[in-house]
């Protein structure tokens, strides 16, 4: 019993840090532009599809095809950015967010046409089984989710907090009023943002792939609402939130799977963002002026 | 006219129901995500009705909008103090719930020797009363449309009255309409379960269109969809939503041409317009000329 709940935590903490990836690159879009972006997930899918081909046309290799998803993600977040975000800077969100959905559609119906199967294999990255640990067993490539993602949350951090860029996008965060005062070029800034966000996320969406060793049409559905449901859990907009959010989620499904199943798991995520929602909006990590 | 011409058509009717639900919530200042819930309960409720209890379609349809209104009541009853996104969100979560219980909706009897009723993820079948009948395709389609211009009539009045000028001071400007003395939160509740029950009804005519309804119907697409029907059409009067769907179904999926890329022309069509109508092609604005021009 123990040793299930911790061998349930270890696997919620897995996928928690890929659902905190997602959440990084969903939240800092939200938080610097105040958007709602749907096409995230198909962004990411498209760029999982665009590896898909290159593996099954040329049979790449593991780096080129980390490669090309990063790529093609970002080069599909950019044509978002273009025509969804860009135009309606200063005006309705709601039109911005219908926009990308649009978007979606287009995203998703080209990714299928590229490749109509159902269901195609994706290199793993690590043949070998699960490595055992006394008693509980952890895959190769769930290390390697863990330590990505530690190692993105560093980085992004020494990003934000240590570089002229990092400050712009904490001060657009913050005051998006007084960072246009002060003369921050708020465009270069969304780009910019848009472009990392869209990176992060590609990275999330090559470790699920890789791990799961297969790619679906479910992939964008699936990125953006699991993006939305952690950065909701975490505080909408906040950075911090958005980790604690994912891996919240991550630890909520493990266990409520292994104790329910796998419909009352999805059930019981979205209760508790239901429950969250009505009783404290501003999210379980508030950190002051995150949230408009 | 032929069999796919009237499917069509007969589409373009039910997702219209869906369309105003959300439509009128826009209005009102507030953006579901969470309608096909409502749709759903509808078709779930009005399809047990008829297929398992025999009850006659009109009967069906009256409950089943009863219990989408008080769905969509207890759903707004927490949210609807929430702003925006979070409001959004919470729809969200509630209409996913709703798609979960679906699957978990198991209740199954013996019917002519045939097992009838929702069976979880495998779906709901046998929702024959319009066969049974005998109600042609022309029949049921002159049902769906004649039922929706009773809708649209309805809307029509309410905007011209009071009622619908509380609604756009609402929509428009919350706060503002608070100091007026206006009871924002009741009013919004109100409008919420009216909505619901609207899409309730779209839901009981789809399922006995489609006999066959099953819990993925009414995942998120179809809400995000509904959405973008209100959003393309116009926020300006209820035609609009009408017209987004026309667009969507008749325009694209009807005429067969972008066969294959539908998604791909819809998609793109949508976001550009947007970038020049964000509130639609019949906005405001444009009702407003129209109306000038021509009255």
């Amino acid at each position: 019993m123990l040793v299930d709940l911790i061998q349930n935590t270890l696997d919620g903490l897995t996928i928690g840090a890929a659902y905190a990836l997602l959440a990084l690159g969903f939240t800092l879009i939200f938080g610097v532009l105040r958007r709602i972006n749907l096409s995230y997930g198909p962004a990411i899918m498209l760029g999982c599809y665009a590896a898909t081909w290159f593996h099954v046309q040329f049979q790449a290799g593991l780096l080129a095809l980390a490669a090309i998803t990063l790529a093609a993600t970002v080069l599909a977040g950019a044509y978002v950015e273009r025509l969804c975000f860009a135009p309606h800077r200063d005006r309705s969100a709601i039109a911005a967010m219908v926009a990308s959905f649009a978007i979606w559609m287009q995203l998703e119906e080209l990714a299928t046409l590229v490749l109509p199967n159902h269901l195609y294999a994706f290199p793993a990255l690590y043949e070998g089984g699960p490595l055992g640990f006394g008693p509980f067993t952890l895959r190769a490539d769930a290390l390697v989710m863990l330590a990505v993602t530690a190692v993105a949350c560093i980085a992004l951090q020494r990003l934000l907090y240590r570089s002229r860029f990092g400050l712009a996008v904490r001060a657009v965060i913050d005051q998006p009023v007084a960072a246009r005062l002060v003369g921050i070029n708020l465009p270069w800034v969304f780009v910019r943002v848009f472009a990392l966000a869209s990176a992060i996320g590609a990275m999330a969406g090559y470790l699920i792939v890789a791990s799961a060793e297969q790619v679906t049409p479910m992939l964008g559905m699936w990125s953006t609402l699991k993006g939305m449901l952690a950065m909701m859990l975490g505080g909408l907009g906040s950075l911090p939130g958005a980790i604690v959010g994912g891996l919240a989620l991550g630890l909520i499904e493990a266990h409520s799977q292994w104790f329910f199943g796998p419909q009352v798991r999805d059930l019981t995520a979205y209760f508790l963002l239901f429950l969250l929602l009505a009783l404290r909006p501003s999210g379980l990590w508030t950190t002051t002026r995150s949230v408009s | 006219m032929d069999d796919y011409a009237i499917g069509v058509l007969t589409n373009i009717g039910l997702f219209s129901f869906l369309a105003l639900s959300a439509y009128l919530l826009l209005i009102a200042g507030e953006m579901s995500f969470g309608q096909q819930a409502f749709f759903g309960v509808g078709a779930y409720s009005g399809g047990v009705l008829t297929a398992i209890y025999g009850l006659p379609l009109p009967l069906a349809a009256l409950a089943a909008m009863l219990l989408g209104a008080l769905a969509a009541f207890l759903v707004g009853l927490p949210t609807l103090r929430l702003r925006g996104l979070y409001f959004a969100m919470a729809t969200l979560a509630a209409a996913e719930m709703a798609r979960i219980l679906f699957e978990l909706y198991r209740f199954q009897r013996e019917i002519d020797g045939e097992l009838v009723g929702p069976d979880g993820t495998q779906g709901f079948r046998g929702i024959r009363w319009i066969f049974e009948r005998g109600i042609e395709p022309e029949g049921y389609l002159a049902l769906v449309w004649g039922l929706l211009l009773i809708a649209l009539v309805f809307f029509v009045l309410v905007e011209r009255s009071r009622l619908g000028a509380t609604l756009r001071a609402i929509g428009q400007d919350p706060e503002l309409a608070r100091s007026c003395g206006i009871s924002v939160e009741r009013f919004k509740l109100g409008v919420a379960a009216a909505a619901g029950a609207l899409a309730a009804l779209g839901g009981v005519l789809f399922a006995h269109h489609n006999t066959y309804i099953e819990p993925r119907n009414f995942d998120i697409m179809l809400g995000v969809h509904s959405l973008a029907y209100a959003l393309i059409g116009g926020l300006g009067t209820a035609v609009g939503p009408l017209l987004g769907v026309v667009l969507d179904i008749g325009a694209l999926e009807g005429s067969r041409v972008f066969q294959g890329y539908r998604m791909i022309a819809f998609g793109g069509l949508v976001a550009v317009l947007l970038i020049f109508r964000p509130r639609g092609i019949l906005d405001e604005k444009a009702v407003h000329w129209l109306k000038a021009r021509f009255s």
